[in-house]
Formats: structure tokens, sequence, C-alpha cells
């Protein structure tokens, strides 16, 4: 164990590197920890605690001097600020915001049925439960899969959501129609779920498998299958970009690049720098949207790791990270790990994270490489 | 039912005017005086008419207690006592005793001077006010009064903060002035113990904030501070007083040595002197940590850090500048300023607050154009930063210490009319209290339920005992009879006998008696003994006895019968019997004014 000296040591190199190493560092500690981040606008982000019991949701509001951009210096506003809040019984697993609404649907990992939230708006500064959604039943005898529902929402009030592939089903919140149900045999537990255009979503499968369909037909899903993967099965997380590239991330550190439009191929693949220090590690992976090429991955440990995939080739090869935010490793004594990361929507370095500690850093980094993103 | 007031004065809406009235047991007091910074007129001040329409506040209030130095806290309180009028006890700490009148008189100084303000108080007004301190010391008790004692605990936030209980019999109130519970480098975490107030007084401002660590401003602070000196620019720093400017040097020194800088760093020697009086005030007042950190950090003995000459504001190169007076209203760190402001390279970091009309608060707004004396215009082409470095309470920190004091109710002050329904719903979910949020001008009553301490008296706890068998058992109340007798301030519970001796009184019987005629043809003997036949057979189970002196007695109820000579018919039958019995005697009565039944004897 290290002494109080030594630790604090530790605590001020780091922050003495992060001079340089960010421009914006900001670190926060919440009652509780959180295992989502979800945008419901430009300067306002929500948590959720994981308990067994009574939790809350929080709206925060993210620092004014983060936005400051002319008069930064004269704004010494540092903190964030709890807008809205509520209750809830169960764990917050999963949270989404429905776009252009002020409505967020989450998943409690015990069911496949979603809660729906209304956030308030300047009347009143309570996040109510306003409504339910029973999700898919099952067809299979299996239980349900340890990360529970994943969610995508899309304008007109519109969630997709289940938690294996044959149970996505797209459920209109206002009148809890459901618009279209995933036509599929499968039954792969899924990491991710997401709207890639307005009709068109991708569900990524835990098995490394990736579905692509389309809202407006019933035709059967593309299928994208799972890359090869060598050694025993391995657990694999998926995100797609603006930009249609497919990331798949194995729990083993293998990345690979595809394109949307050409299931089976790979446009490039990496191996990961990723200690696998957990059994069962929560894995976030995403595409930077506004620095093409960039993603961040967290989970594996007390760090989220910035990657540069447009130096990439088709034969996979180590790859360092381009950035490596250990804030929360750093300043926290046991094993904690990232729970969950966000990019920010249009400001390109800004991100936020946060730990199994209850720590949640918004940091501004700074790309000290010669090349790259 | 015994209740707790609580008004926050003041008009309009806004934060910055703390001032709160509590009425507890018959006993008034005023917790804190603030000013409202942003308003030029009466406004600023807290609405004392709520107090009384006219007149002085003396026989109005029984006492006045200051959290902390403040001028949100206390600025208005020279104005309360002097210009309004209170001539009662003030109570502060001891060190914002020493440091509350250096502000006020600054404060003054700029309000009058600066922005030429006649209806203000005076530095002699301030002098008075001064004169009407107690101070305290922490953990003390003090009795104000025979009935109402308070008590300050540590709030940490700034030198001398405290957070103040109040008792007044059975009943207390916890106010919290501003206070933090994270520690930092100078400052402890504010504790108190489980004292279960009736009420806990808390202001809600920083009740909706996650504050950002006290590393990443401190992180700032460096990187601002580095960038400038790289850039070869000059670096200017007011400060006020010891505290802020003791740990920025701190600060300042470590990084220095870590980087291997070079750059000079220097303080006024204003700061020197104020410093040294205020670092005896520290010892006194911070715990063992802290105080050995000053200890090895002996004062402005600095390795990097030198004593600053007017000249050397002309050296060319970076520097770093320590000067007083904090918000730049006068004196060696506006000199600087005036030499500084006109290159983009240097920068000057504002550390705290800055009051209107003075030049601080002026480039915190975005001017760049300030009117100078002698109508010099002076164009600031500098860097200016504001941090805040001030320790507060957030969300969590107003939780753990309502954890930590276990209230029965909650308070929770805020100026602005916003809504705070779910911290309200956390709180009473959390702790299962009320938790109520008045605004400006607007009155809580809180109701408490004191425990009345009752003495019994040994016989009459041992005749109860005898009765029920087993010892009183809480789980199990049963009713008792007993007297209550108040004598002097104590209460007791005695036995009806005993409260009769002991007030000097006879115990009295009381007795009734009854007529009741009847029609009955027979001698008077007979008649009584069909009543005794009668009797015996409604009466199953009483003890009916006719004896022998010619009345018949059931239990304790005597029954005679007479008739007069005129009409020897006509019975008149006398029923006496004590109060005891009158449930008895009543049936008795009724009964017989029946009649007999016929076939009797």
């Amino acid at each position: 164990a290290m002494e109080e000296t030594d630790f604090q040591d530790v605590l001020d190199d780091w922050f003495i590197e992060s001079l340089n190493a960010y421009k914006d560092l900001h670190v926060y500690q919440l009652e509780h920890p959180t295992q989502v981040l979800e945008w419901t606008s430009g300067k306002t982000v929500c948590v959720g605690g994981h308990g067994a019991s009574k939790n809350e949701i929080l709206e925060l509001l993210l620092p004014l001097k983060l936005f400051a951009d002319e008069n930064k210096g004269l704004c010494a506003e540092r903190d964030f600020k709890v807008v809205h809040g509520g209750f809830t019984e169960g764990p917050v697993r999963c949270l989404r915001h429905v776009p252009g609404s002020r409505c967020v649907v989450t998943n409690d990992g015990l069911s496949s049925d979603l809660q729906v939230w209304s956030v308030g708006g300047d009347d009143s500064d309570v996040i109510r439960l306003t409504g339910r959604v029973e999700g898919r039943k099952r067809r299979t005898t299996k239980s349900v899969s340890g990360g529970g529902s994943r969610i995508a929402a899309r304008l007109s009030s519109q969630v997709l959501h289940g938690a294996q592939s044959g149970d996505v089903q797209l459920t209109q919140l206002t009148s809890g129609q459901i618009l279209y149900t995933l036509e599929t045999t499968s039954d792969d537990p899924l990491s991710s779920l997401q709207f890639v255009s307005d009709a068109v979503f991708l569900a990524g499968a835990s098995n490394g498998n990736v579905y692509v369909a389309d809202t407006r037909t019933s035709a059967a899903p593309q299928l994208h299958p799972a890359p090869a993967s060598p050694g025993e099965s391995a657990l694999w997380w998926t995100d797609a970009s603006p930009r249609a590239a497919v990331l798949r991330l194995s729990s083993s550190g293998q990345a690979v690049v595809s394109d949307l439009r050409s299931p089976g191929g790979a446009v490039s693949r990496a191996r990961l720098d990723v200690q696998s220090g957990r059994g069962d590690p929560e894995v976030g992976v995403s595409w930077a949207p506004a620095l093409d090429g960039c993603i961040a991955v967290s989970g594996f440990g007390g760090a989220v790791q910035i990657y540069d995939t447009s130096l990439w080739a088709t034969e996979p090869r180590d790859a360092e990270p381009l950035f490596e935010h250990r804030g929360h490793a750093v300043s926290s004594r046991s094993g904690v790990f990232v729970a969950a990361h966000v990019w920010h929507p249009e400001r390109p370095r800004t991100l936020l994270s946060a730990a199994s500690d209850g720590s949640v850093h918004v940091w501004d980094w700074v790309d000290q490489s010669a090349a790259g993103c | 039912m015994p209740e707790i007031k609580v008004t926050p004065l003041g008009a309009g809406q806004d934060v910055g005017r703390s001032c709160i009235l509590v009425s507890i047991g018959g006993k008034n007091i005023m917790l804190d005086c603030g000013m409202h910074m942003g308003y030029n007129d009466d406004r600023r001040f807290p609405d004392f008419s709520y107090i009384t329409q006219n007149g002085r506040l003396t026989e109005f209030l029984d006492c006045v207690i200051i959290s902390h130095f403040h001028l949100d806290h206390c600025g208005a309180l020279p104005f309360m006592s002097e210009m309004v009028g209170y001539d009662g006890p003030i109570y502060m700490t001891h060190p914002t005793k020493a440091i509350c009148p250096i502000l006020l008189e600054d404060f003054r100084k700029i309000t009058v001077d600066k922005k030429g303000e006649t209806n203000f108080f005076t530095s002699q007004m301030i002098k008075d006010c001064m004169k009407k301190v107690v101070p305290l010391n922490l953990h003390q008790t003090v009795q104000v009064d025979d009935e109402l004692e308070i008590k300050a605990y540590y709030a940490g936030h700034v030198l001398g903060a405290a957070m103040v209980h109040i008792k007044v019999g059975l009943e207390s109130v916890v106010y919290t002035g501003d206070y933090n519970m994270t520690p930092d480098r100078h400052l402890g975490a504010a504790w108190i113990d489980k004292c279960r107030p009736d009420v806990l007084i808390s202001e809600s401002t920083y009740a909706t904030t996650i504050r950002d660590s006290k590393r990443c401003r401190e992180r700032d602070f460096l990187k601002k501070v580095h960038e400038s000196i790289e850039r070869g620019g000059k670096v200017l720093i007011p400060v006020f007083a010891l505290g802020r400017a003791q740990e920025l040097c701190i600060l300042l020194e470590t990084f220095w040595e870590r980087m291997n800088l070079k750059a000079p760093i220097y303080f006024s020697t204003g700061l020197t002197e104020k410093a040294n009086h205020y670092y005896k005030l520290f010892i006194t007042w911070t715990n063992q940590k802290i105080r050995k950190t000053f200890v090895q950090r002996n004062m402005f003995e600095f390795k990097h850090i030198k004593p600053f000459d007017r000249s050397y504001a002309d050296n060319p190169g970076p520097m770093v500048v320590f000067a007083t007076p904090g918000m730049l209203h006068a004196g060696q760190s506006l000199q600087i300023f005036k030499k500084w402001a006109g290159h983009e390279k240097n920068m000057v970091i504002m550390p705290g607050y800055c009051v209107q009309g003075t030049i601080g608060h002026k480039i915190l707004n975005g001017q760049r154009k300030l009117e100078m004396e002698g109508r010099a215009t002076l164009d600031v082409k500098l860097q200016v930063e504001y941090m805040s470095f001030s320790a507060h309470a957030d969300a969590k920190g107003i939780m753990q210490l309502i954890r930590m004091a276990e209230p029965r109710n909650m308070l929770l002050v805020h100026g602005e009319a916003v809504k705070m329904e779910f911290l309200k719903g956390k709180i009473e979910q959390e702790f299962s209290v009320d938790c109520h949020m008045p605004a400006n001008g607007e009155t809580v009553t809180v109701t408490t339920n004191p425990s009345v301490p009752v003495d019994i008296s040994l016989n009459l706890l041992k005749r109860e005992m005898a009765l029920g068998g087993t010892l009183p058992d809480p789980k199990k109340p049963r009713t008792m009879h007993g007297t209550l007798i108040m004598k002097e301030n104590s209460l007791k519970l005695v036995s009806s006998e005993q409260a009769l001796k002991e007030l000097g009184l006879n115990e009295h019987q009381l007795r009734f008696t009854c007529r009741v005629p009847l029609q009955d043809p027979h001698s008077d003997p007979d008649t009584l003994h069909g009543i005794y036949l009668h009797l015996k057979s409604v009466l199953k189970g009483y003890t009916i006895q006719h004896l022998p002196d010619g009345t018949v007695m059931v239990e304790s109820i005597v029954i005679k019968v007479s008739s007069s000579a005129e009409d020897p018919n006509t019975k008149v039958l006398l029923l006496s019997w004590s109060y005891q019995d009158e449930d008895l005697g009543s049936f008795l009565s009724t009964l017989l004014k029946k009649g007999l039944p016929s076939g009797l004897c």
C-alpha cells in the first residue's frame, strides 16, 4: 500500500503534467457513482445511480466557464449545477435522451421494460416518472443478459429497445404503439443499439455480430458477422460513426473498423493496449463526433484512451493511444474503473468520464502528437 | 403548542443579504446582518421594519450573532446598530471580531470616497458597533441571559467562521452561516456533534451545485501564472489578508521548486505586516494539523518569494507580485496595476469578490477603459482572470451536515425564487424531516415537541407498581392517577394525600342525600324490609344489609324510611351516599322512585 505522502506526490505529478496535457480540466465527486452519461442538450448531461434500491437521476449543467469562450477569464464559475433531479426505485443501467423533447428513457437491467421520465422545464426541478414501456417478452428461457435493454431514441418520441437481437422493437412513446420489430431468428444479447440515420439502425451483439436494419421495411436485417477472434470467446462492443464506419472492440483488445455498407469486410484493425484487469468489464467505445477517425475507449481500467484509427492498417498491429486520461486512476486508491464516457457533441476534444468511485471528470485534452487528429 | 419562528429578512428575492430572525422560547435573535452588494439604495440592507416599524431594535432583540466576516453577512451591522439602533450584545468569534472592522472600514471608504455616498455609516459608527461585540470561543457555552444560551462550532469556510447552536430551555436551533465540509490547505472542515436541534438553518445557495475540486482550481491558477511567465509577462495578484494569500504563496513556491522556475515572486510589505498579525489569530483558531503547516512554513520565509520594493515594478522580464489591497481600490496593488495594465503579456488574477465602485469590480465586468484621477483614461490590455477559491458546502455537504447534527426540521434560506422541490424531497426522504424553504420576509413556524420532565414521588411510584406488578414498561403505557404540582420551575407528580398535605388542605368528604317519596300502607319498618327484599332481588352481587338500627345499607349507601303522623301512608325514603358511590346512588334513587313492586312482604 502506498504511503499517504507517496499518494499525494503522484497526484501532484499528474496535476503538474495536466497543465500541458489539458486545456480545461474539471474534477467532481458525485454522491453516488453513475454508469450512464447522456447529453440532454449541448450544456446539460444526465447521470443516474445504480444501487440496489432507491437511486437518483440528475440533470447537470456543465460549468459556465467551459463555454465562456471570449471572456473565459472573467468567468469564475467552475461547478456543476444540479438543474433537475428525481428518484427511481431501481438502478439506472441505461439512460437515453429522446431528441427534440424533455424526456429520457431508462432501463434498470433487471428486466427489459423501460421507464419514461419527464425532465421538467423552468417550472419545476423534479424529474418525474411519466410512463413505462413493456419490453418484448422472452422467446427463450434464457435470463436477461447482464446489461438489460439497450436503448436508442429518435425524433417524434420513438424509442428503439431490446436486450437481445430477437427482442428489438420500436415503440411510439406517446401512444405505446409498437411501430416496428426486428425480424430475426437470432437471440444474441446486445451490447449496443443506435440509429445511424433517420430510419436505419445498428444492433451490436456481445458476441460480435452486428445487425443493420431499416425501420421502414420488414426485411430481415443485414448481418455483419463477428470478426474472427483467436482464443476463448470474447465480448464485443460496437459503435458506428457519422461517416458510416463501424468500430468493434473485443474484451481482449482486438479492434476492427468496417464499413456499414459492406458486411463481412474490414477496413482496418489494431490491437489496443487494454489491461483486462476486470472479469466482466463494462466497456464504452465511441467515435468522436467532431474529430475524424478518433475513438475513445473506457471500462477496462481507470483510464480513458483516445486512439486515431486513421493510423491503423488492414493487418492488426499494436496501437498506441493518442492520449490517455488517467485522472480517475491517479486520484483513487483502490481498483477504480471508468464506467462511462461521452464526447461533447461539438467541442472536438472535450469529454466527460465517470468512474466507479463516483468521480466525474470533464476534460479538454491537448493533442501533443505531431500527426493525427 | 410550542413553536419556533424563522423569518429571513430583507426585500427582494436575490441571494446576498444574510439576515435571519429567529423567535425561540420567547427570545428573539438576529442571525447575521449582511449587505446586498448588488444594490445602491436601501434594498442593500435587510428590512428591519419587520421587527419594528419605528425606533430602536434593542428591546426587540435579545442578541445578534454574526457567523463570519464576509460583507454579505456583516456589511449592514454598523447600519443596524448605530443608524437604526441596537445596544444589546453582538456575538462573534475572536477572528471575526478582529477582521470585521477592517473590512467594514474598507467597504465604507470605497462607498463614501469612491462612490460619493452620503447616507452611510461612518468610521466612528464602526468603532461604536464593535464595542458591543462579545467574542466567542469554539465549543464554549455562553449564557446570553438565564434562559438563552449559545455555542459556536467550527465552520471552515474562512478564518473565524462559525456555526452557532442556540438553546432556550429544551428547544434549540442551529444556524450554519457559510460552511464547507471538505478540508483545504489552511482550514479544516465544519464539524458539529449530534446535537439534534429542532431546526437546522442553512443557506441553500450551493445546495444544488457539485463543486469542482480544489486541485482543479489550483491547476487553473498555476496554468495561468505559468503561461504569463513563459511569455515574459508580469502577474499581479491583489490579495486582502492572510488565508488566501498564504495559501497561494505556498502553491507557487511548491510549483516554482518543482518546475525549477527562475522568475521572481514578490509580496508587498503591507501584506507582511497584516500577515504577521493574523498569523497569531490563525494559530489559536486552527487545529493541530494546520498549525504544523504554518510552523513549518514560518510565514513569509519562502525560498522563492521575496519582499517587494516599489521600484521592482519597472524591472524588465516576468515576475509575480502579491499586493494589497484586494480589490484594486487604492494603495500598492492599484499603483502596480496602473503600470502593468497597458501590456497584453501581463495578467491580473483576482482571487475573490470585488465590491462595486472598485477597479477590481470594473475589470471583472469586462471594462477595458478606466477613468482614473485627473480625467486620465487607462487602457486595460492585460489579461484579467477571475478565480474563486472560496470554500463552500455543496449538495453533498448539506447532506453530510444534516447527518451529523440530526435536526428534527430542516430550513433552507434562499434568496432566489427558485424551485428546489428536488432537494426538499431528497432531504425529506433521506432523513424523514420536514424541509422548509421560506422566501425573504416569509415566516416559517416550526412546531416543536419538547419533552417536559416531571419528577414522580417514590410513594406514588411504589403504589402504582404494586397495582400493576411489573416495573413501568415504555412499550406498555398505563394510566395513573396523581396530582401535578408546579413549584418554582419544577414539576412533580405526587399522590393526592401528599398534595393535600403540601398545600395544607384537609381532605373533605362529599356526601349526597336524596329524598324519595313512596306510597306504602305498611308500617315504616315493614316498608323498609320491603325495600330490603326488593333491592336484594334486583342488585345481585352487591352487599345489602338490613341493620338493626333501622337502616338498609347497600355497600356504603344508607337508606332510611320515615313518615309523618298526619299521613302515615306517604313514606319518605332518605338515601345518602358518598361521592365514591355516586353511580350506585343515582341508580338506587331512580329505581326507588319507581316504587316498590306489589306482592312483597
